[in-house]
């Protein structure tokens, strides 16, 4: 493990040492730790409901006490415990690290690890994919966490994404039942998006959306001095006058892309958090995403 | 009437274009910059709107910064003044250079002609403005820093005086030029007995200097050259001593010659010398051994060149202990030399450190026991020996190399056929210098090396005559062996404590000590010494005796009176006397500025 994992893995070990990821959708049948309430079971370590004997029950579950009370067999039913399959969908495109000081990249690895921790301290598979590109690791034990980091260290970007496309791909390739955290900029089209939100929620993936901002996305008069912008991905160039106006009207478009793209997670059915990288990583776990229900105290 | 403010530097206006370059690197960047951003997904939406050249030209901090920072230092480069109160009085400063030179001191109608550099440098700080004072002696020297108080002028120009030795003029000058440059409108005012033709310097930096020759007599008679011939190995009756006497004036004259050794008279002539001419008189059998001071007796307006002194060694006879188990061809050579006694010995019976003082002792082919008191010669020592580094005996050695420079060879010629049958290859020393090199088939090899041991002469010698000198093909090496012992033998007698004979301005390493005359300047390590005046003197106890024998200095005669005005203002545009640079001010601002223009680049950066 390198000092930069170590380094990643220890940090997001204390932030994260009193939180973990809540999983109501996604939950498979495969048997883990996790207690999913509402789905009671004939077997387990916590009695969740009672249901009238029926045969075939096992004998040994009889509630007898209730049985006297009311006369009839009465069997008892257990909180079932599943295995939570969490995909960290990374955008791995140039874009995540343009403009350099906008940290955007150093920002999505100690969320995805942060991520990758909390579901591997709470037993649950954790894996973590560069969306557009070959898959990562697999980790499954909290001894993991330290590969996990080792490969989100290595991480780099470049290319192009087309995220709509790319989601659909990885929903095709990976089916659920799973938890899937996109972690993006989400620069493109919500509707695109959609499509591929959709693809994922047909898989059986339960979907959030990390919107990952900048400051020179959120700020681009402060950020930006010149009047010539180019994409990092396509190399096209777009002249501005940065003027005052020019940035309010794009701080406009922003928060209607934001807001459009809240509109399609929640008829998708699915979280959409904003994140600015200058945030803190306590302060995203614990006010964006808890506040968003996919983090919680335990 | 004079400007009340002006530009040192006027050329320096020409960095104003750098505020243009600011600009045009400004404004390209405007509009040519490029800033990558992560996606134009939502920059597309806005219009693009090429920039205004209003825009373009917006008034930035940074580049205003930039602006007043560069203009501040443009502002420093060209140098600005002002005049201060007194700004109406016109009187510019001036640097004077004074010659030292021995010349200086010679006689004309009314005073020496240093006596009238002096008035002349007077007159110009009376005159008003400030004047610096520098001199050209041995080096060049300030005298005075900037002075505007005539008598404070006057009082420094009092305590100089002329010095017996060439000068060096053209470092002066070139120090003038610099100091004058530090200060706008400053002229630098040489004045010497010297044309500007005789100067080293370039035509651009007389161009910018007033000089003022003076001096039209060449009335001079003067010792010309002196030197007494001393072989070693001969008795005082054989010493001689040679003194050119020369008239450099262009009429014919009469001087007389008085030439003493002590207070015994040697020898008196009347010379008639013809119009830059000379005449050589040779003198044999000095009356006794020790300062010899040669005095002419001409009235003539140079007085530095009458006189001139010289050193008549003491000589004893050799005396020279031989210490071999076959004594041979050695003890029959030194026995050959006029009235030198002999002894010889066996290793042995030497007992070492027992020889009288002033003997020199030879080992002949043998290694000492005991090591001699007295200075000491090895012959041939053969390998093994510890005091010459002798490795190995070689055959049909010759002489490759030698020292012309070393008193030990002084006077010997070539020697290019000394060529021996056997010798001992020595080895360098630390206790001397390889004075001769040979070489054998194989291998390159020191052949005599002499130094001081314990302060004792010493010297080691390869190989020695091996067949009698009257039937020997070596002469070389018979003579160079007899210099050798000559050396050695000088070493024992007078040795360390021989006068320092010198002229002056010249720098010749010096006894360790101190001087008794503010005329011999003594410094380093090691001590080297000048003598700036004629004259006998000590150093450390010995005597150090400066004659001046410079004939660029006795040839007083000049042209005349004469200037060669400067056709060139040193240091740029004159300012006024009291002119008042601001550079420093505006210097200063610009650093406040260039910090102001890197706090608002950190400001935007963060």
């Amino acid at each position: 493990m390198t000092w930069m994992a170590a380094e990643a893995v220890a940090r997001a070990a204390h932030v994260c040492r009193r939180l973990t990821l809540t999983a109501r959708h996604g939950v498979g049948d495969r048997v883990g730790d996790r207690r999913v309430p509402g789905r009671p079971q004939p077997s387990g370590m916590e009695v969740e409901a009672f249901r009238p004997y029926a045969p075939g029950d096992d004998v040994r579950h009889v509630d007898w006490n209730a049985a006297a009370r009311t006369g009839g067999l009465v069997t008892r039913r257990f909180t079932a415990e599943r295995a939570v399959r969490f995909d960290v969908l990374l955008d791995a495109s140039a874009s995540m690290d343009a403009p350099a000081d906008d940290g955007k990249l150093d920002a999505v690895r100690e969320l995805a690890t942060a991520l990758a921790w909390m579901g591997l301290a709470a037993g649950d598979a954790v894996a973590l994919h560069a969306l557009g590109r070959a898959s990562g690791p697999v980790c499954r034990h909290r001894a993991s966490a330290a590969r996990a980091a080792d490969w989100l260290a290595t991480l780099g970007v470049a290319g192009e994404l087309d995220l709509g496309p790319a989601l659909a791909t990885h929903a095709r390739r990976h089916p659920g039942p799973a938890v899937s955290f996109v972690v993006s900029d989400l620069m493109a089209e919500p509707a695109g998006i959609e499509a591929g939100v959709h693809a994922l929620r047909r898989a059986r993936h339960a979907v959030a959306l990390l919107h990952v901002l900048g400051p020179s996305d959120l700020d681009p008069m402060r950020h930006l001095t010149a009047g010539v912008l180019q994409d990092v991905e396509t190399g096209a160039t777009h002249s501005i006058a940065l003027t005052p106006a020019t940035c309010a009207r794009h701080a406009a478009l922003l928060a209607e892309h934001a807001n459009a793209l809240a509109g399609m997670a929640a008829r998708a059915g699915t979280a959409y958090v904003r994140i600015a990288t200058d945030e803190s990583l306590a302060t995203v776990l614990v006010e964006r995403l808890a506040s968003a229900g996919i983090v919680r105290r335990r | 009437m004079s400007p009340v403010a002006g530009f040192a530097n006027p050329w320096g206006a020409l960095a104003l274009a750098t505020l243009g370059v600011l600009l045009w690197l400004h404004r390209r960047d405007r509009r040519r910059g490029v800033v990558t951003v992560s996606s134009l997904f939502l920059w597309r939406r806005v219009p693009a709107a090429p920039l205004e050249r209003r825009r373009r030209l917006r008034i930035d901090p940074l580049l205003v910064a930039r602006l007043a920072a560069m203009l501040a230092l443009v502002a420093t480069f060209v140098r600005p003044w002002v005049a201060g109160t007194a700004a109406r009085v016109e009187a510019p400063a001036h640097v004077v250079v004074l010659d030292l030179s021995a010349s200086m001191r010679t006689r004309e109608r009314d005073g020496t002609r240093f006596d009238a550099a002096r008035a002349r440098a007077a007159a110009l700080a009376d005159a008003g403005g400030d004047t610096m004072l520098l001199v050209a002696g041995v080096r060049p020297r300030v005298a005075l820093r900037w002075s505007a108080d005539p008598m404070l002028v006057r009082r420094a120009l009092e305590t100089l005086e002329p010095l017996d030795l060439a000068a060096g003029l053209d470092a002066a000058v070139a120090l003038a030029l610099g100091e004058a440059g530090a200060r706008p409108g400053t002229a630098v005012v040489v004045l010497t007995d010297e044309p500007p033709t005789a100067s080293a310097l370039g035509a651009d930096e007389l161009a910018r200097v007033d000089w003022v020759q003076l001096g039209r007599s060449d009335d001079n008679a003067g010792i010309a050259a002196l030197t007494v011939g001393a072989q070693a190995l001969s008795e005082l009756a054989d010493t001689s001593a040679t003194i050119e006497v020369r008239n450099w004036a262009h009429i014919p004259r009469t001087v007389r010659l008085d030439v003493r050794v002590g207070d015994r008279p040697w020898a008196e002539r009347t010379l008639e010398l013809p119009a830059r001419g000379a005449a050589t008189v040779r003198l044999d059998h000095p009356p006794a051994a020790g300062t010899l001071v040669a005095r002419l007796d001409g009235g003539d307006a140079f007085a530095a060149d009458d006189v001139a002194r010289a050193w008549v060694p003491t000589r004893a006879p050799l005396d020279v202990l031989v210490v071999s188990d076959a004594p041979g061809a050695l003890v029959e050579l030194v026995r050959a030399v006029r009235g030198a006694r002999v002894t010889t010995s066996t290793v042995a019976a030497y007992g070492g450190g027992g020889a009288a003082a002033g003997r020199v002792v030879v080992f002949d082919g043998v290694v000492p026991v005991a090591e001699p008191s007295t200075p000491a010669l090895y012959v041939a020592p053969p390998p093994g020996s510890p005091r010459c580094g002798t490795s190995a005996r070689v055959r049909d050695a010759a002489v490759i190399d030698w020292d012309d420079g070393h008193p030990l060879l002084r006077g010997l010629g070539s020697l290019a056929s000394l060529v021996v049958a056997g010798a001992s290859a020595l080895a360098d020393v630390p206790w001397g210098t390889a004075v001769a090199h040979a070489a054998a088939d194989t291998r390159a090899f020191p052949f005599l090396l002499a130094g001081e041991l314990d302060g004792r002469r010493t010297a080691c010698l390869a190989a020695g005559p091996s067949s009698p000198i009257a039937s020997t093909d070596q002469m070389s090496l018979v003579v160079l062996t007899l210099a050798t012992l000559g050396w050695l033998q000088e070493g024992a007698t007078a040795g360390a404590t021989a006068p320092l004979v010198v002229r002056t301005g010249e720098v010749v390493p010096a006894p360790r000590g101190d001087a008794d005359d503010a005329s011999v300047r003594v410094a380093g390590e090691p001590p080297v010494l000048t003598v700036e005046r004629v004259g006998a003197f000590h150093v450390g106890g010995r005597l150090v005796l400066a004659s001046l024998l410079d004939p660029r200095e006795s040839d007083v005669g000049r042209d005349g009176p004469n200037e060669w005005p400067a056709s060139v203002a040193v240091g740029g545009a004159a300012g006024p006397r009291d002119a008042r640079e601001i550079a420093g001010p505006l210097a200063a601002l610009a650093a406040v500025l260039l910090a102001l223009e890197w706090a608002v680049w950190l400001g935007r950066r963060a």
